[in-house]
């Protein structure tokens, strides 16, 4: 019996160097998850229900099927660290310079251009419970991608005003023991909504200015809609088929956010004239550690009425435009993290 | 300022200040971030030999 207070996680920051190529254990860190259960390996078997021949319906024999590997969810307060982890993991195009702290610039890359087409970069990821001679959980999951995150800023104190989620898939391939050892937990570079420096959207200012106080909350999600990864030659793990690749399918940047109502918004109005413009949110809790997204060209799609804890309220649904020149979105990360997705 | 080299997707490697509008601008043209080329190892030099 073990309590869930004793799994410890660790994954890769470095990338693997292929999709069954699990990191090294110099290339892994180890965080704290506000998930509060394992990530669960599911084989999944078939039997003979369907065939004819046997005399009956009933199936007689069980054969190996799939891993069917459920997503995994890394939920985390926002910092300079988790932020350059998932956006890199996730948009797949980062430069990294700098020699302390470090600069990610991070776009979405693109197939026609990246090394490994479709696919983005992968990591390991290993749990434990009381590793060593008698483990409860000793795994080291491979060939891990980052296929969605979620970062939400709102109006509320504390760590839980800005927060960054990251939805993983892996392949089914897996090492148990993993071998690694874990390091201690790592202190991450926390953000909070107090830090936000800028939060520009579509030409309205939210932190200064005559709309300094309309700003309630607001959601970025980025969604890779993986294609299933199972083919001829995928691979195969206990007798059980593992998917082979994770290549990015239509892709989806969705942002929201509330602000309240007041005399002169110009919400309503930007959303009829179909103005667009850049949006930008920076997050700056020193000059080691800052997150700026900044999204190139934004319109605004739906603009409802609402009330939020009884003050009136616009709910604005964007449309990130992609610019020919400037992409769609750029993430710039200071972190004083190196070796992130490198 | 801080250099990085990118390497375009024809294959042109470039040193270019590692700006995000810069690297933006790149970045969204497929170019892709590239380790800094060794430098070239010259061979010493031989003293000249004097005439007699």
């Amino acid at each position: 019996m073990a309590s869930i207070n004793e799994l410890m996680e660790g994954w890769g920051f470095g990338k693997q160097t292929a999709i069954g190529t699990a990191n090294t254990s110099g290339t892994i860190w180890r965080h704290t998850n506000l998930t509060t259960k394992p990530w669960a390996k599911v084989p999944v078997n078939e039997d003979d229900k369907a065939e004819i021949g046997k005399g009956h319906e009933f199936p007689t024999q069980l054969f190996k099927s799939h891993y069917n590997m459920p997503p995994f969810e890394i939920s985390k307060y926002a910092s300079s660290e988790i932020l350059a982890w998932a956006m890199s993991f996730a948009l797949g195009n980062v430069t990294l310079s700098g020699s302390g702290p470090y600069t990610y610039v991070i776009v979405p890359a693109l197939g026609a251009t990246n090394a490994t087409g479709l696919e983005l970069p992968y990591f390991s990821f290993v749990q434990q419970i009381r590793p060593g001679g008698s483990a409860v959980l000793d795994e080291m999951l491979v060939g891990c991608a980052v296929k969605s995150w979620k970062l939400s800023i709102k109006n509320s104190p504390g760590r839980a005003s800005a927060m960054c989620s990251a939805e993983c898939v892996t392949t089914g391939q897996y090492t148990s023991p993993s071998g690694i050892t874990l390091p201690a937990v790592y202190t991450p570079h926390e953000f909070n909504a107090g830090m936000i420096s800028a939060l520009t959207f579509n030409g309205i200012n939210y932190l200064s200015g005559g709309s300094a106080k309309q700003f309630v909350s607001m959601e970025a999600s980025w969604e890779n809609n993986f294609r299933p990864g199972f083919f001829p030659g995928s691979g195969s793990q206990d007798g059980y088929q593992i998917q082979g690749r994770f290549e990015w399918g239509d892709r989806v940047f969705a942002v929201q956010f509330v602000v309240r109502v007041q005399y002169g918004s110009t919400e309503y109005s930007n959303l009829i004239n179909l103005t667009t413009g850049t949006a930008t949110v920076t997050v700056t809790r020193d000059s080691n550690n800052s997150f700026t997204m900044l999204i190139q060209k934004m319109g605004f799609n739906v603009a409802e009425l609402g009330n939020t804890d009884g003050i009136v309220t616009l709910q604005i649904t964007g449309v990130q435009l992609y610019d020919p020149t400037n992409g769609l979105v750029t993430m710039t990360i200071i972190t004083p993290q190196t070796g992130i997705c490198q | 300022m801080q250099t990085v080299h990118m390497r375009s997707p024809e294959g042109e490697v470039r040193e270019v200040e590692a700006t995000t509008e810069q690297l933006t601008i790149l970045m969204v043209a497929g170019w892709h971030q590239v380790p800094a080329p060794e430098p070239i190892a010259q061979n010493p030099v031989a003293p000249a030999e004097e005439e007699k």
